[in-house]
């Protein structure tokens, strides 16, 4: 995929394909506008590929900002419906730990109220028995309802959305220009990260959703927005440790987040202030590990002994209010900033703040602004309208995951199913594409191939975000050999996708050093053996690709989630 | 239960040992925890490829450039070359026939299509000694329909490279077609449990049907779990060149080889304690007087004279990586490491990785050292060996075998 | 730090690193593609059991248990268990009548040898077998072990020779088989036992070992003889006598899968449960006792490694007991599986898949033309004796039949 060939002029282009992007890509597109949607690297390749996918139940930011948490409970209500096949109902707790000060619960059930989040106290016993996982000497708990969502469905079923509306999408394009004319912004110049080609494409309106990114956006047409980079570090752990979320009941703090997500828990995050130069090169450092380790450890005793996948961190793309070195006690709330009236340069939007919980309704905020200034009169329905794989069928209807009635499906299709939700119609699970390339994930041949041809992946990496290939205990050790070749068939070219296999196992490489020991050193040690030894398989002498050779920074050099 | 020789771990190295000292008359075990990294071998040893990133032309000569502390160093280059002239016979013994020799490497197929320089390299398997001039140069690559750990288009470019002209044939069985039943399962062992017997009769007419006026065939090595009759059997039946390329993860040739020596040990009175794992050790003085092991139990001490390591690296749990330690688990040996864990690690994937280097102590005669005290009579062989990048220098299978043969050398003098 | 200094949690099946060694090792997989293999049964599929228990694939039910899986495991991880404890925890059909007949081997056995030569001729009949085969889901070309007319029990306490004048004692865990419908084994142990200076008693109350009743799912039957034996086992050991078994699969359920399987902690007695053959290797090992041998027994004899052998490691206790034997001349094979797993291979739907996982198995004992297959499980012996017609007699019988009682009553000082 991703052969779009831009029109000459659109309406809007979307710069950015996190969610907030796709979202806004999806809402212009539904409401009639000729939308471009253009990404330096990949779908979710910045902050959206790397938070906790917890589906907010808004509860944390009650005490602290109770405008974000009646937004999150909104948000978190909206998407248990429009994208079902990208939540988990897994439910959530708030639990008091014996350090903690019990009297900080009620103030936090009552801020949960107000903000119209159902926080119901719990006798911690029953906690316990509803998740096994959390520490057994809690005094107090709260149920709230929390979830797990996966960013990398919930975004790609934006794209794919705002693609069945009509939008064109580049990925690996990068802005290196904002086109400029009087003051206003007519379009954008963009680079062709494989060819090196440069295009102009003109519009009425850009719209700048390039997260903490967009800060470089907004330099391009001199305009100045401040962002403050916050890292927040997380670690993977190797399958589910628990199946309900749990919050500490406390103020925000380091690691007080046990997420589980698909096959995996999740356990987060840090947070650190980093110069702004660093948001590309983001690496987990042994202390923040050990501080995610001493922490988690306080509401799951397990994860003192569960096996640790990976480590990444993310880049928090908040708007700077004040100069909080922690960047907590910003608030998460939305900024879109119309730079016409802020700046006096027309055609230009930028949206951000705001957090993967509320990407929707940022993107309406932003679209709303675009249709007043294009002057376009259309109502926003992304609220009420399912996502592709989460349009309600017969089968599906009577639950929200389709689980039931799959039951007696192969485990790979189950798993698919999962993945896509009604989207999993369009695989073709016949014969040759039923076989497993990742084992750990059940990702099928079918599966790949459908997401090279319809979900705009070129890469392995994609692929990994696509489908969880190679997000499993081996980490690619196993199937990262055969989803290259797989690849290099469908591109037509066997050179780029050895020289991408090269990048992946380093991607992979990347997030299991940090937590290198037990069996994931052992892994690693694994894939060294079979990769470099036995294949000699060596980036420095491999022969050049042919053709759509992907620049080593395409895949950012910071850990992504696996 | 008394032995003269004990050896821990059922590897390449441990084997090696065993057979060299069992063919000596000596009582021999061998106690090995599950199967071994034999089972995704290349099906190629090398002995030295590389030397601090150059590629090396005479390994032997090329010993002399590696650090003092480097295994082969304290064997010293002489002997490396004796024992390495050892090693293809020892393996002929076990049915085992391996192509090459130490003083002019050859070039071995690898999965991906390139070509690696290496010393030995078991005789059915695709490895040539000029790939520019190989008796052959039309070449049929066959694969198995559905099979998917086995990459014919790289393997064409690798070939083309060469002045190949290469072709790309799928074929399938009855049997293979049933194994494509299970999403997972059409492995390298599956496919060589099925292609005997008969089958191979069904195989050798399709591979002569598709493979047209080549006069090569390349395929996977996937024939031959067990023993050499498969491989054997297709080549009398199909007259053409038949070469294998090793797969990964599961090497059918690794399988094998590990099978034979197996054989040839335990046919040499050898006791081979399979999914056994040494729990402690009874240290008198600085020796070891005997081992406890988790099945047999406390009441079954196995005593011996001398005692070999051969646990391997970290991949076979000779070494464990603590966040924040490095131990060897079976007697908590001396080792050599760096313990903070940045430095541990290289953040290039492909970069040297130090932890590749670590490895249990040892004095100049493989000696392993516990609490700064020698034992006597217990040495350390193969992966286990600290000093050594096995990876970057192409070295794993000679340092395996190698310091094998001289400890077990060592011990019969 | 202190975290992680041990990252191995009690979900044993992380310890996996995906190398697939398992899958060579799986005698099911090797000749049923429909079995998804001890990988993606085991340590893959708990990953997706664990995040949603719609996961649970119902193959599993294919799985021998024959744990040759866990041998094989370079990174320790207890295969078998996963499977059998996932098939505990989320197949929810109860057993079939069939499957609770084959696992009731005490009961069935109870009523059988009270109508011994009745039972023994109706099971024989084919009409009966037919019937069996179409109605239960027996498969009608195996055949049931014959009933004994006499428990081994009974002859315990009436027949056997007095065993109160020894001084040293065991206990023997005589298992199923042994007291309906094999007698003779338990005999021979007395025998081997006595001639050593050992007196034999029987546990205070002893269930069957439980290995069909987990096979068939039927746990808190399983679980209620396990405690039983246990305890009875506890009284015997904290009276001075170990107890030791001639059932490589009784001794194996016992010790392994009791806690493993089904959570019965066995951890003050599980070094005192143990095979005959590894009590009395140890004995003569360490010196205190000796055996002395008929200089006329000739015999040219293989030693089958029965699975739960394998997993126990043990099988060199009974060779180099037998290789002890001047007459015997010992061929060796390869171990392979038998395909019989107990009651697997009884049922209808089993039968194709036991019989070719057996093959190789059967080969190798033809082209070794030997006298007799020396085995320590009952199962297998039924298995090897049906489809080669070779007779399979246990290492204790063997040891048993080639000794010279009074000269071994001398050498050690009786």
């Amino acid at each position: 995929m991703n052969h779009t060939q831009p029109t000459p002029h659109y309406d809007v282009i979307v710069i950015g394909a996190g969610a907030t992007g796709a979202g806004t890509a999806r809402d212009c597109a539904m409401r009639g506008l000729k939308v471009l949607l253009v990404e330096r690297f990949d779908f979710t390749a910045g902050a959206t590929g790397r938070n906790h996918g917890l589906l907010h139940s808004g509860a944390r930011y009650a005490v602290t900002d109770q405008e974000s948490a009646s937004e999150c409970i909104r948000e978190n209500m909206i998407l248990r419906k429009i994208a079902s096949h990208c939540v988990e109902e897994t439910g959530g707790l708030f639990v008091t730990l014996p350090d903690d000060d019990l009297a900080y619960q009620s103030t936090f059930v009552e801020s949960c109220k107000k903000a119209g989040i159902n926080a119901e106290i719990i006798d911690p016993k029953e906690a316990i028995a509803l998740e096994p996982a959390v520490n057994p000497a809690i005094i107090g708990a709260v149920k709230v309802p929390d979830g797990a969502v996966d960013p990398f469905r919930l975004t790609t079923a934006n794209a794919i959305a705002a693609r069945r509306n009509g939008a064109d999408i580049l990925t690996y394009h990068e802005v290196t220009k904002l086109n400029m004319s009087q003051g206003r912004v007519t379009g954008v110049t963009l680079r062709d990260q494989r060819t090196g080609e440069e295009k102009r494409i003109d519009s009425d309106l850009v719209i700048n959703a390039g997260g903490i990114w967009g800060h470089g956006i907004c330099a391009l047409a001199g305009i100045k927005v401040n962002m403050f980079p916050a890292k927040g570090a997380l670690l993977i752990f190797g399958h589910r440790v628990n199946n309900v979320v749990i919050n500490r009941c406390r103020k925000p703090a380091d690691a007080d987040i046990l997420v589980p997500g698909d096959t995996i828990s999740l356990i987060g995050t840090t947070s650190s202030r980093v110069p702004y130069d660093q948001v590309d090169n983001m690496e987990v450092t042994p202390e923040e590990v050990d501080i995610l380790l001493r922490e988690g450890c306080q509401i799951a005793p397990a994860l003192a002994y569960t096996r640790i996948l990976r480590a990444y961190a993310g880049v928090r793309p908040l708007v700077a209010a004040d100069n909080d070195p922690s960047g907590r006690s910003i608030s998460r709330g939305i900024v879109c900033l119309d730079h016409a009236t802020r700046d006096g340069v027309e055609g230009f939007i930028t949206i951000t703040g705001g957090k993967l919980m509320t990407y929707r309704l940022m993107a309406e905020w932003a679209t709303d602004l675009a249709c007043k200034k294009l002057g376009r009169d259309a109502k926003c329905e992304t609220a009420t309208t399912p996502l592709p794989g989460s349009e309600v069928t017969d089968s599906n209807a009577p639950v929200s995951h389709g689980k039931r009635h799959i039951i007696e499906l192969p485990t790979d299709q189950k798993a698919a199913q999962g993945r896509h939700g009604t989207m999993t119609a369009d695989i073709d699970f016949e014969a040759n594409n039923e076989s497993l390339v990742c084992e750990c994930e059940e990702v099928s041949v079918g599966e790949i191939r459908y997401a090279i041809r319809e979900l705009h992946a070129n890469n392995l990496v994609n692929l990994r975000r696509r489908t969880r290939l190679g997000m499993g205990t081996c980490q690619g050790c196993l199937c990262a050999c055969r989803a290259a070749s797989i690849l290099g068939n469908e591109l037509g070219d066997h050179a780029h996708a050895l020289r991408d296999l090269c990048n992946f196992l380093n991607e992979r490489w990347k997030g299991m050093l940090p937590v290198a020991w037990g069996q994931t050193l052992v892994e690693a040690q694994f894939s060294s053996w079979l990769y470099e030894g036995v294949c000699g398989l060596d980036p420095d002498t491999l022969p050049p690709s042919r053709t759509t050779e992907t620049p080593t920074h395409a895949q950012p050099s910071s850990t992504a989630k696996a | 239960m008394k032995y003269d020789t004990i050896i821990i771990g059922g590897g390449l190295s441990g084997l090696v040992a065993g057979v060299k000292l069992a063919s000596a008359n000596r009582k021999v075990a061998i106690i090995t925890s599950g199967q071994s990294a034999l089972h995704f071998s290349s099906g190629s040893f090398s002995l030295l490829s590389k030397v601090e990133g150059e590629k090396v032309s005479d390994p032997i000569e090329a010993l002399a450039k590696l650090p003092e502390a480097h295994p082969y160093r304290k064997i010293g280059s002489e002997n490396v070359r004796n024992l390495a002239s050892d090693v293809p016979h020892l393996f002929a013994k076990a049915g085992v026939l391996l192509n090459g020799n130490a003083s002019e490497c050859h070039y071995r197929l690898t999965p991906l299509g390139l070509w690696e320089p290496t010393w030995l390299t078991i005789d059915t398997l695709a490895a040539c000694t000029d790939p520019r001039n190989c008796p052959w140069r039309n070449a049929v690559i066959v694969n198995f329909k559905g099979y998917l750990d086995f990459y014919p288009e790289y393997l064409a470019d690798g070939l083309n490279k060469m002045g190949f002209t290469t072709r790309c044939e799928e074929v399938t069985l009855p049997e293979l077609t049933r194994l494509r039943k299970s999403t997972s399962e059409m492995r390298a062992a599956s496919i060589a449990k099925v292609l005997r017997g008969n089958t191979l009769e069904s195989l050798a007419a399709e591979l002569l049907r598709v493979s047209g006026d080549a006069d090569v065939i390349f395929m996977p090595a996937v024939i031959g779990l067990k023993s050499n009759a498969e491989t054997d059997r297709l080549s009398q039946l199909v007259d053409k060149a038949i070469r294998y390329v090793p797969v990964i993860p599961m090497s059918v040739v690794g399988v094998r080889a590990e099978s034979m020596l197996r054989r040839l040990f335990e046919s040499l009175g050898g006791t081979y304690l399979l999914g056994d794992s040494v729990k402690s050790g009874d240290f008198k003085g600085n020796r070891l007087q005997s081992v406890r092991t988790v099945n047999l139990g406390e009441n079954t001490p196995l005593e011996a004279d001398q005692f070999i390591l051969a646990t391997g690296s970290f991949f076979s749990q000779g070494l464990v990586a603590k966040p924040d330690a490095i131990v060897e688990p079976v007697f908590g040996l001396d080792v050599e490491c760096t313990a903070t864990r940045p430095e541990r690690y290289n953040k290039d994937f492909f970069g040297p990785q130090a932890y590749m280097r670590f490895g249990v102590k040892t004095d100049s005669d493989f000696r392993v050292s516990l609490g700064g005290k020698t034992i006597e009579n217990l040495r350390a062989i193969g992966a286990i060996l600290a000093g050594a990048d096995a990876l970057k220098e192409g070295s794993g299978a000679g340092i395996a075998t190698i310091t094998a043969l001289h400890a077990a050398q060592r011990i019969l003098s | 730090m202190e975290y992680q200094v041990k990252n191995i949690s009690p979900n044993n099946f992380e310890q996996c690193i995906k190398c697939t060694i398992c899958t060579v090792y799986c005698p099911v997989l090797s000749v049923n593609p429909d079995y998804p293999g001890p990988k993606q049964a085991g340590p893959d599929g708990e990953r997706y059991r664990l995040k949603d228990p719609e996961f649970y694939d119902k193959a599993l039910k294919m799985c021998l248990n024959c744990k040759r899986c866990e041998v094989a495991c370079p990174s320790g991880v207890r295969i078998g268990d996963i499977i059998q404890n996932a098939r505990i925890k989320y197949d929810h059909h109860a057993p079939l009548l069939r499957d609770r007949m084959l696992a009731s081997t005490d009961e069935m056995g109870t009523l059988a040898t009270k109508m011994a030569p009745i039972v023994n001729t109706m099971l024989r009949f084919k009409p009966v077998k037919a019937v069996m085969h179409s109605v239960i889901g027996i498969d009608s070309n195996r055949t049931f072990p014959a009933y004994a007319s006499r428990t081994f029990e009974s002859w315990m306490r009436h027949k056997a020779p007095d065993q109160s004048g020894f001084k040293k004692k065991v206990s023997y865990f005589h298992g199923c088989y042994v007291n309906y419908n094999f007698p003779t084994l338990g005999q021979d142990f007395v025998k081997l036992m006595n001639s050593i200076g050992f007196g034999v008693e029987l546990l205070k109350k002893e269930r069957c070992c439980g290995v069909a009743k987990i096979a068939n799912k039927l746990i808190k039957e399983a679980t209620r003889d396990a405690k039983t034996n246990i305890e009875a086992i506890r009284a015997s050991v904290g009276e001075g006598r170990p107890v030791l078994g001639t059932s490589s699969t009784c001794i194996f359920t016992m010790r392994d899968e009791y806690p493993h399987v089904l959570g019965v902690d066995n951890a003050d007695v599980r070094d005192s449960i143990s095979l005959a053959t590894k009590f009395v290797y140890e004995l003569i090992d360490s010196g205190k006792v000796k055996l002395v041998f008929r200089p006329d027994f000739k015999k040219r004899i293989t030693y089958h490694v029965p699975c739960h052998m394998q997993r126990m490691g043990w099988a060199i206790y009974s060779l180099d007991l037998l290789k002890m034997i001047p007459g015997l001349e010992l061929v060796p094979i390869e171990s392979t599986c038998c395909g019989i797993s107990g009651t697997y291979g009884f049922k209808k739907e089993n039968y194709a898949t036991s019989q070719a996982i057996g093959k190789e198995l059967f080969d190798n004992i033809l082209a070794a033309n030997v006298d007799l297959v020396a085995c320590d499980c009952e199962t297998c012996k039924w298995q090897i004796e049906m489809s080669t017609g070779v007779p399979v007699s246990n290492p204790v019988s063997i040891l048993a039949e080639a000794l010279d009682v009074e000269a071994t009553r001398r050498a050690n000082g009786l």
